[in-house]
């Protein structure tokens, strides 16, 4: 946490300089990736087959959304569950309000974000200014979000818009359109935490929400505001599920919460707060999706892969609780050390 | 119990009314009705999809015929074993004389079905066997012949590829009955030539839309050469289906249970996909039908129906054309289910559309 402050702080002095170094966590992913492509390349080449890509990247790019989304929330301490229940509401609106018909989509994608703002306001509201316990008031607000769902859909699947399949499934060179919509979310993140006075205080605040206060940063409007820009990317993952998947059940969301929380922690965000890695994120949920499409193509039963992601979870703690271990005690040496020369 | 009274006050919220199917039927008394008045349950474990609403329409339809049955209630566990246990004391101390259960939690609600039969209750779990025995745990047990749809499946890929091939099998939820059942009756019939290339006993897709496209991906990915895909939920596979265009290959032969989506995918695409066969067997809504028909004999003093088992009848075959041509009606939604006796356009009512 410390450390953390002191980052932030720092960070208008040094931010382009930093920004070029890669972090720990960014190694860590890059490299198991890239360990685990190679792995598939050996015992299953089918699963980096382009074609074995094309049909698994859509689902990548949809963890990555979400994760990026609950990355935030974890940025500031807080763990929102109330993610299925976005994501289902998103996808059950998109299919059943448009009713099929292309000319109703943009209106049903509207209300789509409607209700997103309006539940992040609410769960910002609760957790951020009335300090509830973030998971409970989020497993409320998931319960309230599929009561949501039943009462748009009757918990009936519907079939998608060809105009939603076409935004959401076609490709451009080969690259399906959602995995454009992934990155391009990243990138907006990256640069707004990054690059601008409102990211860099939202970082600062996610760090040490005590000092972010004494230095005059209005914690709790920001702690609140990652609520609703949680549900805001829950709400475009949904819109994108509805499109790429022909007859999505109203229970879309529901495989994606132990995913989200996966990839957060795989890209070193710590789960106590402070800086996120929006491209590790990226990363780990292309990582984390690979991970199943190599367990299916060797022939894993699907019922396993909740199981490895579960895994891959705890490496990512387990990863990152070492460093930390090592990082305080070399911060406890130096400051000892520091101390001895001040004498 | 007095839990159960509470309850009741939701039960009622979703009790169907009579005077809906009333319309529809009273022309004669079928021979399963008989003379004594009688209160019919239809009780399900979840309620929450399109098959569902079906099933409990044609329920309903069913439960019309009888003019003694004065009364008609619906309960919807929701998925929640706890509520669905709860439903059953509920009818049970309301003192409806007959109830008929799809038992999703399977022997979980076992118990409660058994005080409903000591208690006089007429008690007919179908389709998901919840364990016990007829007469000591419950009225009769109707269940459905999953066996004999994959026997039909298997004949027909006899017919289309009699020098064998590969075969992929999807299904349900890991280690469900329904897959296990329908994997026996494939093997009844076909011999070695037919290689089963899924994992034992079959590809484990939840019946989820999505989670089916990403295992069938993967399994276009590893097989070069699938010959015939076999699923028994039809309709998760119209979004799934498109991934053999990413690999530029036909869409292959495909067994498996109707759909009007499916249909109309089919109709859509058999051009493009020189190998895309299409053979479906009727998706049995009609099992609660069956059911209920045995429930109000037994509660009404009627002659009970002389079929215990619901077998579904084989319903499409794009080869043959026989007992039908695979039949798409755009103008309906994707979702209901042509080869159910319910009226089409009733149908597309209970499915809200």
């Amino acid at each position: 946490m410390a450390q953390h402050t002191q980052t932030a702080g720092k960070a208008s002095l040094d931010l382009d300089l930093r920004s070029f170094k890669p972090t720990r966590g960014f190694v860590t992913v890059v490299v198991s990736t890239l360990a685990l492509l190679l792995v598939c390349v050996i015992f299953a080449p089918s699963a980096v087959s382009a074609g074995g890509l094309a049909g698994s990247l859509p689902f990548a790019a949809i963890i990555a959304i979400v994760g990026l989304g609950q990355m935030l929330v974890v940025q500031q301490g807080g763990f929102d569950l109330s993610l299925a229940g976005g994501v289902s509401l998103a996808v059950v609106i998109t299919t059943h309000l448009s009713g099929g018909d292309d000319a109703q989509l943009f209106g049903a994608i509207g209300l789509a974000f409607v209700c997103a703002v309006v539940a992040g306001l609410v769960n910002g509201i609760l957790v951020g200014v009335l300090r509830l316990n973030a998971i409970v008031a989020t497993i409320g607000m998931n319960a309230l979000l599929y009561g949501a769902v039943f009462a748009v859909s009757g918990g009936v699947p519907r079939i998608t818009t060809p105009l939603m399949a076409e935004i959401a499934g076609g490709k451009i060179m080969g690259i399906p359109h959602s995995v454009l919509f992934a990155l391009a979310i990243m990138l907006i993140v990256s640069f707004v935490l990054k690059k601008t006075v409102v990211g860099r205080r939202f970082e600062a605040i996610g760090a040490n929400p005590a000092a972010a206060h004494a230095a005059g940063l209005n914690v709790r409007l920001y702690q609140a505001m990652a609520y609703v820009f949680a549900q805001l990317h829950y709400c475009v993952a949904g819109i994108l599920i509805s499109g790429i998947t022909r007859e999505p059940t109203a229970f879309q969301g529901d495989s994606l919460l132990l995913p989200s929380v996966a990839v957060v922690v795989l890209a070193g965000t710590s789960l106590l707060g402070g800086r996120g890695f929006p491209i590790s994120t990226v990363i780990a949920a292309f990582f984390l999706n690979q991970l199943s499409q190599f367990a299916l193509a060797v022939g894993v039963p699907f019922s396993a892969q909740t199981i490895i992601q579960a895994l891959a979870l705890v490496f990512g703690i387990g990863v990152y609780s070492l460093r930390w271990k090592q990082a305080a005690t070399k911060r406890a040496l130096k400051s000892k050390t520091e101390e001895t020369d001040n004498v | 119990m007095f839990k159960a009274k509470t309850m009741t006050a939701a039960c009622a919220a979703a009790t169907l009314t009579m005077a809906l199917a009333a319309t529809t039927v009273l022309a004669e008394t079928p021979s399963w009705c008989g003379p004594n008045q009688a209160s019919l349950a239809l009780l399900d474990g979840f309620g929450g999809n399109s098959w569902r609403l079906v099933t409990t329409a044609s329920g309903a339809e069913e439960a019309a015929k009888c003019p003694s049955i004065t009364q008609y209630e619906y309960a919807d566990g929701q998925g929640d074993t706890q509520k669905a246990i709860s439903d059953i004391n509920s009818m049970a101390a309301r003192g409806i004389k007959a109830m008929v259960v799809f038992g999703d939690a399977g022997p979980a609600v076992l118990p409660a079905l058994t005080n409903a039969h000591r208690a006089g209750t007429i008690v007919v779990p179908y389709r998901v066997n919840v364990g016990g025995t007829e007469g000591e745990n419950y009225a009769k047990f109707i269940g459905s012949s999953f066996v004999e749809d994959g026997v039909s499946w298997g004949n027909w890929i006899k017919e289309v590829l009699p020098e064998g091939g590969n075969v992929l099998f999807l299904s349900g939820p890991a280690g469900n009955s329904q897959g296990v059942d329908e994997l026996a009756g494939m093997k009844q019939v076909l011999d070695d030539k037919y290689v089963f290339i899924n994992p034992e006993p079959f590809a484990v897709t939840n019946w989820d839309p999505s989670l089916t496209q990403q295992v069938l991906s993967a399994e276009i990915a590893k097989n070069d050469k699938i010959d015939v895909i076999v699923s028994d939920f039809g309709p998760s596979l119209v979004g799934a289906l498109p991934v053999f265009a990413e690999f530029g290959r036909s869409i292959p032969a495909l067994a498996t249970s109707d759909g009007n989506s499916l249909s109309c995918f089919w109709e859509q695409n058999k051009d493009a996909n020189p190998d895309f066969k299409l053979f479906t067997v009727a998706t049995g809504n009609d099992n609660v039908r069956l059911a209920v028909q045995w429930a109000v004999a037994l509660a009404t003093g009627g002659t009970p129906p002389t079929d215990e088992i619901f077998k579904a009848p084989v319903f499409e075959n794009s080869v043959s054309g026989t007992p039908n041509p695979v039949t798409c009606r755009p103008d309906l939604p994707g979702s209901i289910y042509l080869s159910a006796e319910m009226a089409d356009d009733a149908q597309a009512k209970a499915v809200g559309q």
